[in-house]
């Protein structure tokens, strides 16, 4: 077959050359499309999806607002499977959706316009541990958990957390910049990626930065890759570095009067104890997760609540978390609080937190994911609050998040007799008025979802002009010819 | 009526068991120590039955060292009315055990002791029924459900077959088993006024109890690590493998 052989084979692109083929004007997917067969052909041992069950499945992420359509689903079991298929896909002008755990909320990983997903599930290995760099390589399907597993089993930690540990993979999580709720003590996802290998949007195959701890060596691709959202290139590999696990810690569940309350008994806590989380929620939050199981720890109602997390490895440590307790107290910050005894009581204080998106996705609701600096959040919550009292006057807004860091979900419940399609478009208006808000306290339309399909039309919030055009600039160098995630951080490729 | 609750200092369930390289015990510096499960669950019902006015006063009791102290403010700040500390430097067996609970029933007199249906530490079993032998009173052990009325405590137990439900005369020992009761959280404001509730102090050396030690511990070791499966084409690899072990 020299035909195919052109195409497997070629590692540069001539993109003049080639049948091209526009995407979204798929016909109906089957096994029998040329580009298929084609790639079949020069792959014979890739694993290929073409049932409708698979399609449906791999081309949707947590959102649930696009209608999956993949041409098909490609599982490749190595890096030179994902470079042959990005020359496939460059030749025939095929577009890719790289894929992990599609445990993503900004629709990064939908597949709705006949994409090929490239899943990256088949990639799971954890491949070697170097105790003397402290770093562990994995591939890019490895799931967050099983590197925690990992990182435990040679007495170190990786510490980027989150309640879809048991999910989403570490190419998502490097593709969105994860963050999480450690991310007061560890920082994002992007602090602990010590190297990646990439295969580029254009078919190359790059070592970013080897694992060096130092590389004063012109631009750093290996941070611009971290959160580009599978738009400039597909991570095949990773150099994770770990870090000793933290002292014995304690857990405590608050209950605050009010608003004005979160932020003064952050900077409290934050002062007195070695905080590793820090994170609320809202009563209407509570309600679901307890609905969802959960086991109430506060009796009485409260209109805040806030679960953090701190070192107390000795007596002393725990005696100031009980003394900063009680000044909280003294001044009415806090109303009431308990504090877990035992793991399995810290596992279930922060069930209450971690369980929230769980336990509202049967609402499928629509999500903001915002953030501001630390000290312009009590600002900024004030607006935020006086605009979603106004904007849904009927919709159940039900908001939590990573506080310490600036960072609040907001999921709008869709009333009642409001259909879908209008649902949305009043959260697409009150989104607007958000992002003017946002823009106003120099904040961010997304804090570590990702844009995706659902906050583009906003990226103009929080990034100028200038930065994104020099956005779109970075796009072109790496995917001249527009093939990975198009749609995708900006609506016109 | 007073009750006696048990409340035993383990290193936490979900701490992940690591033995001491020299193969003397197992690592408890720098880990997770919680209250025995079982004890909670002790506690828990013994404050639910002071709750609805079945007893007057719940004693939490501790066998360990000096600092057992903080564990047992724990108890006290999840209800307990007072705590008694018997220090012992040294870990107590079972035996040992029951009979310093037996000393301290002779002065406290209590209606009731609840203890934990063993310890998740040594997972010995034996303490509720040596000591309900020793006081020569009925025992319960292994209780999901306790009712108490008429001087009598109608327990669920769970046994191989099932539950049963038995009658023990109080006083009596009942031992707890998981599904008795979710214990509650504490709240930090009674952790505050715990500050001021009582602990009796007793050397364990004055209580005129011999500590025999009839088990002998020579060393401790991690389970052998299971080996790898091995993977069959079809059913007919698999019956010719397990022949070969002498399976089948
Ligand atoms: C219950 C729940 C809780 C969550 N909590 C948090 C949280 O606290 N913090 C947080 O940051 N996120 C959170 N998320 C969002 C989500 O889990 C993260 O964004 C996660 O990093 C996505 O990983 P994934 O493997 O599921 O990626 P996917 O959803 O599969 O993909 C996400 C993006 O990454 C791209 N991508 C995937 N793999 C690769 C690869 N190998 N190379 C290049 N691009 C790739 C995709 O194209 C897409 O754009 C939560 C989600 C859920 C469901
Ligand atoms: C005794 C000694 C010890 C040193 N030890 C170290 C060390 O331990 N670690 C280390 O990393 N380096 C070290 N250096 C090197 C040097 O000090 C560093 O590279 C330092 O960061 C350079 O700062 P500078 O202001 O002198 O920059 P310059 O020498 O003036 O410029 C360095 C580069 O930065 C560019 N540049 C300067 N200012 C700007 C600006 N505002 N915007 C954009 N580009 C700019 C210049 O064009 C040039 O490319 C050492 C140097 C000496 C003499």
């Amino acid at each position: 077959m020299p035909e195919s052989e052109t195409i497997c084979g070629t590692a540069t692109l001539d993109a003049a050359r080639g049948g091209w083929q526009a995407v979204g004007m798929i016909p109906e997917p089957s096994m029998s499309d040329p580009r298929l067969t084609e790639l079949s052909g020069c792959l014979p041992g890739l694993r290929l999806l073409t049932a409708s069950a698979d399609l449906e499945h791999y081309g949707r992420d947590w959102t649930r607002r696009w209608t999956p359509a993949p041409l098909a689903v490609a599982l490749p079991a190595s890096t030179e499977e994902v470079l042959a298929i990005m020359r496939w896909a460059n030749e025939r002008r095929v577009a890719i959706v790289p894929s992990g755990g599609r445990t993503g909320l900004s629709g990064g990983a939908v597949a709705a316009n006949g994409e090929l997903v490239l899943s990256l599930e088949r990639m799971n290995r954890v491949l070697g541990f170097d105790a003397v760099d402290r770093t562990l390589s994995v591939q890019p399907g490895v799931i967050l958990q099983h590197v925690h597993e990992a990182a435990h089993g040679h007495g170190l930690v990786y510490p980027v957390d989150f309640a879809a540990r048991g999910s989403c993979s570490i190419g998502g999580n490097i593709a969105t910049n994860a963050g999480g709720i450690r991310v007061i003590r560890y920082g994002n996802t992007r602090e602990w990626i010590a190297g990646l290998k990439v295969v580029t949007g254009h078919g190359e195959l790059l070592e970013l930065n080897r694992g060096l701890i130092k590389n004063s060596s012109g631009y750093d691709f290996r941070q611009l890759m971290v959160g580009s959202e599978g738009t400039l290139g597909i991570v095949v590999e990773a150099t994770l570095r770990l870090t000793d696990p933290p002292p014995p810690s304690q857990v405590m569940l608050l209950a605050l009067p009010d608003m004005d309350a979160l932020m003064q008994v952050f900077a409290l806590f934050r002062t007195r104890l070695p905080l590793q989380a820090f994170e609320f929620f809202t009563d209407h939050a509570l309600r679901h997760v307890l609905a969802h199981g959960a086991q109430r720890a506060i009796a009485g109602d409260h209109p805040y609540y806030v679960v953090t997390e701190f070192d107390a490895a000795d007596e002393r440590q725990q005696e100031a978390a009980l003394a900063a307790f009680e000044q909280a107290l003294e001044r009415g910050w806090v109303s009431d609080g308990v504090i877990a005894q035992s793991e399995a009581q810290a596992a279930a204080l922060w069930r209450l937190r971690e369980g929230i998106t769980e336990s509202l996705a049967p609402w499928r609701p629509y999500k903001n994911d915002v953030s501001v600096r630390i000290s312009a959040v009590p600002a900024f919550l004030h607006e935020m609050q006086a605009l979603l009292a106004r904007e849904y006057p009927r919709a159940e807004v039900v908001w939590f998040g990573h506080i310490g860091d600036g960072n609040l979900h907001i999921n709008v419940l869709r009333p009642d007799g409001l259909a879908e399609d209008a649902f949305i478009a009043q959260c697409e208006h009150v989104t607007a008025l958000l992002a003017a808000t946002l823009q106003r306290h120099g904040g961010s339309i997304s804090a570590e979802h990702g844009i995706g399909l659902v906050k583009r039309a906003y990226l103009d919030s929080t990034r100028s002009a200038a930065e994104i055009a020099l956005m779109r600039g970075v796009r072109k160098v790496f995917d001249p010819n527009g093939i990975l995630n198009p749609g995708k951080l900006f609506a016109d490729g | 009526m007073k009750i006696l609750v048990g409340y035993k200092r383990v290193v936490d369930y979900n701490v992940r068991i690591q033995v001491k390289p020299d193969g003397t015990g197992v690592v408890t510096d720098g880990v997770k120590l919680s209250a025995n499960p079982f004890d909670d669950i002790a506690l828990e019902e013994a404050l639910r039955l002071r709750e609805k006015g079945v007893a007057e006063e719940v004693v939490v009791v501790g066998i360990g060292p000096a600092d057992l102290t903080a564990h047992l403010r724990n108890g006290l700040a999840m209800g307990a009315n007072r705590a008694i500390h018997v220090v012992a430097a040294d870990a107590v067996q079972p035996l040992t055990a029951a009979r310093v609970f037996l000393k301290l029933v002779e002065k406290e007199q209590p209606g009731l002791v609840i203890l934990g249906k063993q310890a998740i530490d040594d997972d010995a079993n034996q303490t509720g029924q040596m000591l309900a032998a020793l006081w020569d009173r009925p025992q319960a052990t292994f209780a999901s459900k306790v009712d108490i009325a008429g001087g009598k405590a109608t327990v669920t137990r769970e046994v191989d077959a099932g539950l049963e439900v038995i009658e023990a005369e109080l006083p009596a020992v009942i031992t707890t088993d998981l599904r008795l009761n979710e214990p509650r959280f504490i709240k930090l404001p009674d952790i505050m006024k715990a500050k001021s509730k009582p602990i009796d102090t007793i050397e364990f050396g004055s209580l005129g109890v011999e500590a025999h030690d009839h088990l002998k511990t020579t060393h401790y070791a991690a389970p052998a690590k299971r080996s790898k499966g091995v993977m069959v084409k079809d059913a007919a690899e698999l019956v010719a493998a397990l022949k070969q072990k002498g399976l089948l």
